[in-house]
């Protein structure tokens, strides 16, 4: 095995060895999925919205998703900074840690999205399967670049935490659907995975130009993701 | 600004693996109006030759971890320069290691990033199990080990690949006596192998194993 499949393999069991992420990477899907089809409803109404039903149920998929990549993409950065500038001294180099780390990252994603997808389809079921699996990858890879980059700035476990929950709160509450899409709505990062996680809860498919930008959006998010993983294990003198 | 790190065989006419002159570092605190800049290192400088055991002493907040880091590459600096030769093994005051791998794994993954072959590295991790007697923990997990053999991973990892310049920052934290003991014949063992030595410390004891002791005081290293 390459030196880049061994560290992308380590830095996974990292966190699929921690019981506790394991625990909320069930309940977390399950509390957003269940409780979004009423709840998120009437948020969305109070917030001038019109969510509702299946594709508010859709919808807590791809938040729950959201959260929690944005989380661990965090993680990923803060808790092992310092250990992964040694590898990358040591001769592992700082491109080879970043590649192995957004690696990591992405079968973190595929994860999390499986699982959200799963309790998705337990318990409201799902209409277009491929659509709303791809759709609720599109917000764990975009929290992704989001929680990584957060982290290449935030350094306290406590500090990078709150404010990847605050972009969350801000996103998933300005949102389509969530509320008459007014004001900043128009410039948070998930505004076209919503449309697109709303059309297949709703049975329908999205216009080309939604995918288009979704799939920019995405790239650029893994882009973030990879420089920040970069920056936080590169030598500083050599 | 950046050093002349990794080129292989001597370069150099004393046989230096590690040269540093010059080095300045300060660091800003506070915030505006009421931020300062506060210098560490006032052009600090020292030399480290093959099958050497140097010491580098001062007291706490001197700058002593701030210049390994500097010479490491983890830490810009302001001005100075820095030579490396050859292969470098560092290992970091603070154990940086990951808490949910094996012993054994972060062997493995530092044998990667060493690029040594699966039998060298598997030998290689044995000796060092061996010598620093810890073998018995090489399937726990970082979390639950103690202070101690933390300490002795961190130390074996920076020797895994037998470096031609070592530098230690403070290596002997949380070793029992005979832990302690082993070390400076482990030291020792590999000076005489050609081996230039670099250790850090607030307290050396043992300054009579040295070949040479500088003392970090004013940002600037004096020999002792």
């Amino acid at each position: 095995m390459s030196a880049i499949a061994i560290s992308g393999a380590d830095f996974l069991r990292e966190h699929l060895r921690a019981r506790l992420t394991l625990v909320l990477l069930v309940a977390i899907p399950a509390l957003f999925v269940v409780a979004s089809a009423s709840v998120l409803g009437e948020f969305a109404t109070a917030l001038g919205g019109s969510v509702g039903g299946d594709s508010a149920s859709a919808l807590g998929a791809g938040w729950a998703a959201a959260f929690l990549a944005g989380a661990l993409g965090f993680f990923q950065v803060s808790s092992s900074r310092e250990a992964d500038r040694r590898l990358a001294l040591a001769g592992m180099g700082a491109v080879r840690v970043a590649v192995a780390r957004i690696s990591a990252s992405v079968v973190l994603g595929v994860l999390i999205s499986a699982v959200a997808f799963l309790t998705l389809l337990l318990s409201a079921g799902v209409t277009h399967p491929a659509h709303t699996f791809v759709a609720i990858l599109i917000f764990a890879l975009t929290y992704i670049g989001i929680g990584t980059l957060v982290g290449s700035f935030v350094s306290g476990a406590l500090e990078g935490s709150l404010t990847v929950a605050f972009i969350f709160l801000i996103d998933a509450f300005s949102g389509p659907g969530m509320s008459d899409s007014g004001g900043i709505a128009g410039v948070m990062p998930t505004r076209k995975a919503a449309d697109v996680l709303i059309d297949a809860g709703a049975g329908q498919g999205s216009p080309l130009g939604d995918w288009i930008a979704v799939g920019l959006i995405t790239l650029g998010a893994l882009a973030l993701a990879a420089a920040a993983f970069w920056l936080s294990a590169r030598p500083r003198s050599t | 600004m950046a050093p002349t790190a990794g080129a292989e065989g001597d370069s150099t006419a004393r046989g230096a693996v590690l040269r540093a002159s010059g080095v300045e570092k300060s660091f800003h605190r506070g915030v505006p109006p009421r931020r300062r800049r506060i210098g560490v290192l006032k052009g600090a400088g020292l030399e480290v030759r093959r099958g050497e055991l140097v010491g580098l002493v001062g007291e706490n907040g001197s700058g002593k971890s701030t210049l390994m880091k500097i010479v490491v590459g983890l830490l810009e600096r302001d001005a100075g320069a820095v030579e490396r030769h050859g292969k470098l093994g560092y290992c970091p005051q603070t154990p940086l290691l990951w808490e949910k791998l094996t012993i054994g794994e972060h062997f493995e993954l530092f044998a990667r990033a060493y690029e040594l072959d699966p039998a060298r590295a598997e030998s290689a991790a044995a000796d060092l199990l061996e010598e620093l007697q810890f073998g018995r923990y090489r399937d726990y997990r970082i979390e639950d080990l103690s202070g101690g053999t933390r300490q002795k991973l961190n130390l074996a990892l920076a020797l895994m690949h037998e470096p031609d310049l070592l530098l230690l920052d403070e290596p002997y934290s949380g070793f029992d006596w005979e832990t302690y003991l082993r070390f400076w014949e482990m030291s020792e063992r590999r000076r005489s192998g050609g081996m230039g030595i670099l250790i850090v410390s607030h307290f050396l004891s043992e300054r009579e194993r040295l070949d040479r002791i500088y003392e970090l005081r004013d940002g600037r290293c004096e020999e002792s």
